[in-house]
């Protein structure tokens, strides 16, 4: 990470939001308005970015809006002291990038083996629960990679953390969030 | 290499048993440098947020986990001044006296090389210094008298009190969980205020970790924290029977070496053994204090048994603490449960948040989409546990090894290789068919067990303290066997885990052997 995104970086732990690269400038922003923004990725590719979003929207509704993949993104792009994955106490090994690379690879390697060619985005909502059904339960035909079981605690967890995790998500579901420091920006 | 200034004390690692030699010895005037291995974060960097408390853990760590049950090291483990007691839940249960003596009363495991009686006045001591809460004297039904806490208990919530008719119907007593927690100012440190944020730490110091105790007494005595720093070896002088210092990086930088009288590692159970393993010369080819090979040996966990319920009324479960409101040690006998053999403590009552890894979401993790969502709007509000926890016996199959593979400092990574055996799957399932006699009996809606992979909780043992060096690394002070100023501090002593939170016997023996250390100083510093 270079000086300025080191000193965004650290800005957005203090705001609670996190640093994006939009149109030529750091912008400082929640992982929802990146997405609404449409902000590019730094280091997801858009297929990669298609099937978390499916995969997420799958675990936990509302988190492909809630920014899952933009989440994932900037998280993955930061060094992994400094990343706030559930992978950091689920004990992945950094860099956490290749998990989840790994974990995609093998959901969309599976789906198109078992779905005439289709990634997982390109099912359709009951074709895709099933499948996660499927690999919550390492069941997956000709599933290779990550365990399945493990994939979808992971996935599940950061779907769970953009939706339920944030104030935002608190207040959604009603419940009183009570910070001692909030994170100010909703995050 | 760069060389400081001799000193008299290097302390490895700011966490909870670190902290401690640091205060004692700091207030006795010697000079003392203690060397973490992370930030040095501050109590207003600890952020009310599961998300953002995550970055006081651990990030991949050196330990590659093994075994049919690997440690949840990430979970467990903390990473910057403070160590893990910077996330703790603050449980304040002490061991009993029958965890002493296993091996004497039922010919199993090991004998600690003391009693009780030996470490019940530092249990009043630590409580007297970090402030507990609690009620000292409805625990005698379980142990021997002591001092009363210096704190009433808490305050207790619906989701804790919801439980209290289901133990009644099986015979279990509860009494106000101890907690290192202030139900009332106490120190200049404020009461809590019951947000349940205490698993990403507590930043208004309501909650005992070691930046608001014995670490800053320690700093207020003169002692120097340097943060970022990562100890790879402690050092001998030619002959093999004395440490002489440490040597550490500073981030990714030159190697300095830290000279010192005396050496304490403190950096938890997992580290301490790998450190000692690196530092293995000609005259200790198989690590320093490793004649008899038991560094390493006799890793231990503890396992809990989760019971949810969810009743029909609000019971207040965003409110609380993540510690406990209550606590029994009624299936403590290590025969409790006929199926196995092993302590049982059990406690009650929590706060609950919606992502943290024992949160909502996660009660009922085969859940996902519409269902997870119809679930959480269910649970918001009516959502509750118990836990039991479960004491481990040390086996030696569980260890602590080097392996090829090298950290940024050209250290040896380690693996954790750690499995359950008969006995400890045994008691964690009496402990699910008991937790859920009791759901049963209260009147809750819906109940079931929080079943998935067995849990491995706290780490303990890898330097375990014994009577000589033939059974074991250090002697009850935590001084090695073999080098009489080398001294390991931490969880990793014990050499039985029991089944109750670790903590406060982490502060208890620590400050036992770091006034034992004091008092002997010439004797040991030379």
């Amino acid at each position: 990470m270079n000086s300025i995104e080191r000193r965004d970086f650290l800005k957005a732990t203090a705001t609670g939001v996190l640093a994006f690269t939009t149109v030529g400038a750091q912008a400082l922003l929640s992982a929802r308005q990146a997405y609404a923004q449409n902000v590019p990725f730094r280091l997801l590719k858009a297929s990669d970015a298609e099937t978390i979003e499916a995969l997420g929207e799958t675990l936990v509704p509302g988190a492909r809006a809630a920014g899952m993949a933009h989440f994932l993104d900037q998280q993955l792009s930061v060094p992994p002291e400094e990343a706030l994955l559930e992978a950091r106490i689920l004990n992945v090994r950094p860099p956490y990038v290749r998990f989840y690379r790994n974990a995609i690879a093998a959901v969309d390697n599976a789906s198109r083996a078992l779905n005439s060619g289709r990634n997982f985005a390109q099912l359709g909502p009951s074709e895709q629960h099933n499948f996660v059904d499927a690999m919550r339960q390492n069941k997956v035909q000709g599933w290779q990679g990550p365990g399945g079981s493990f994939v979808y605690l992971v996935l599940r967890s950061d779907a769970v953390d953009v939706v339920y995790g944030t104030m935002e998500g608190y207040e959604a579901l009603g419940i009183p969030y009570m910070p001692h420091i909030a994170p100010d920006k909703r995050w | 290499m760069a060389t400081n200034e001799k000193v008299d004390v290097v302390v490895v690692g700011a966490g909870a048993s670190g902290s401690v030699y640091a205060a004692v010895l700091a207030k006795q005037g010697k000079k003392v440098v203690v060397l973490e291995q992370g930030p040095d974060w501050q109590l207003s960097d600890l952020t009310s947020s599961d998300i953002w408390g995550r970055r006081v853990k651990p990030a991949g760590g050196p330990f590659i986990l093994e075994g049919k049950h690997p440690v949840s090291y990430g979970y467990q483990a903390g990473w910057g001044v403070g160590g893990a007691a910077l996330h703790y839940f603050a449980n304040f249960p002490r061991l009993l006296p029958n965890d002493f003596k296993i091996k004497s009363e039922h010919d199993r495991a090991h004998d600690w090389p003391i009693s009780y009686q030996d470490v019940s006045p530092y249990y009043d001591k630590v409580a007297s210094d970090v402030g507990v809460s609690g009620d000292a004297k409805a625990e005698e039904i379980w142990r021997p008298a002591g001092e009363p806490y210096p704190m009433p208990p808490m305050k207790t919530f619906r989701n804790g009190q919801v439980w209290i008719k289901g133990f009644e119907a099986v015979g279990i007593r509860m009494v106000p969980a101890a907690v290192g927690m202030n139900s009332t100012e106490y120190k200049g440190r404020p009461a809590c205020i019951y947000d349940g944020w205490c698993h990403v730490g507590c930043p208004i110091g309501a909650l005992a970790n070691p930046l608001v105790t014995y670490l800053g007494d320690a700093r207020k005595s003169g002692a120097e924290v340097r943060p970022w720093s990562t100890v790879t070896r402690v050092l001998t002088n030619p002959e093999g029977t004395r440490v002489t210092g440490v040597e550490y990086y500073v981030k990714k930088g030159e190697p300095q070496v830290q000279p010192a009288s005396v050496v304490v590692l403190a950096a938890w159970a997992a580290q301490n053994p790998r450190i000692l393993f690196n530092s293995a010369t000609d005259k200790h080819p198989k690590g320093l204090a490793n004649s008899s090979g038991l560094v390493g040996k006799y890793m231990m966990t503890h396992f809990a048994s989760g019971t949810l319920a969810i009743f029909d009324e609000d019971v207040e479960n965003h409110m609380g603490t993540t510690g406990a409101q209550y606590m029994s040690y009624d299936r403590y006998g290590k025969t409790s449960h006929k199926e196995g053999f092993g302590s049982s403590f059990i406690v009650a009552g929590f706060a609950l948040k919606t992502n943290d890894l024992g949160g909502i979401a996660n009660a009922r993790l085969d859940l996902f989409g519409a269902d997870l969502h119809d679930f959480m709007k269910r649970a918001k509000r009516g959502l509750t546990r118990i836990g039991t926890f479960g004491e481990e016996l040390p086996t030696i199959e569980n260890r602590i090894e080097l392996v090829s593979d090298k950290d940024e400092f050209g250290m040896p990574l380690a693996k954790i290789i750690h499995s359950y055996d008969k006995d400890a799957q045994a008691v964690w399932n009496a402990n699910f068919e008991e937790g859920l006699r009791i759901a049963k009996t209260t009147g809750a809606k819906d109940v079931w067990s929080a079943r998935g992979n067995m849990p491995t909780i706290h780490l303990m043992g890898g330097t375990i303290m014994g009577t000589e060096a033939g059974n074991s690394v250090v002697n009850s002070y935590g001084q090695t066997h073999e080098i009489p100023n080398l001294y390991v501090a931490g969880p990793g002593n014990f050499p039985t885990s029991g089944a109750s939170n670790p903590t406060y016997t982490i502060f208890a023996l620590s400050l036992r052997g770091a006034e034992q250390l004091a008092a002997t100083w010439s004797t040991i510093a030379g």
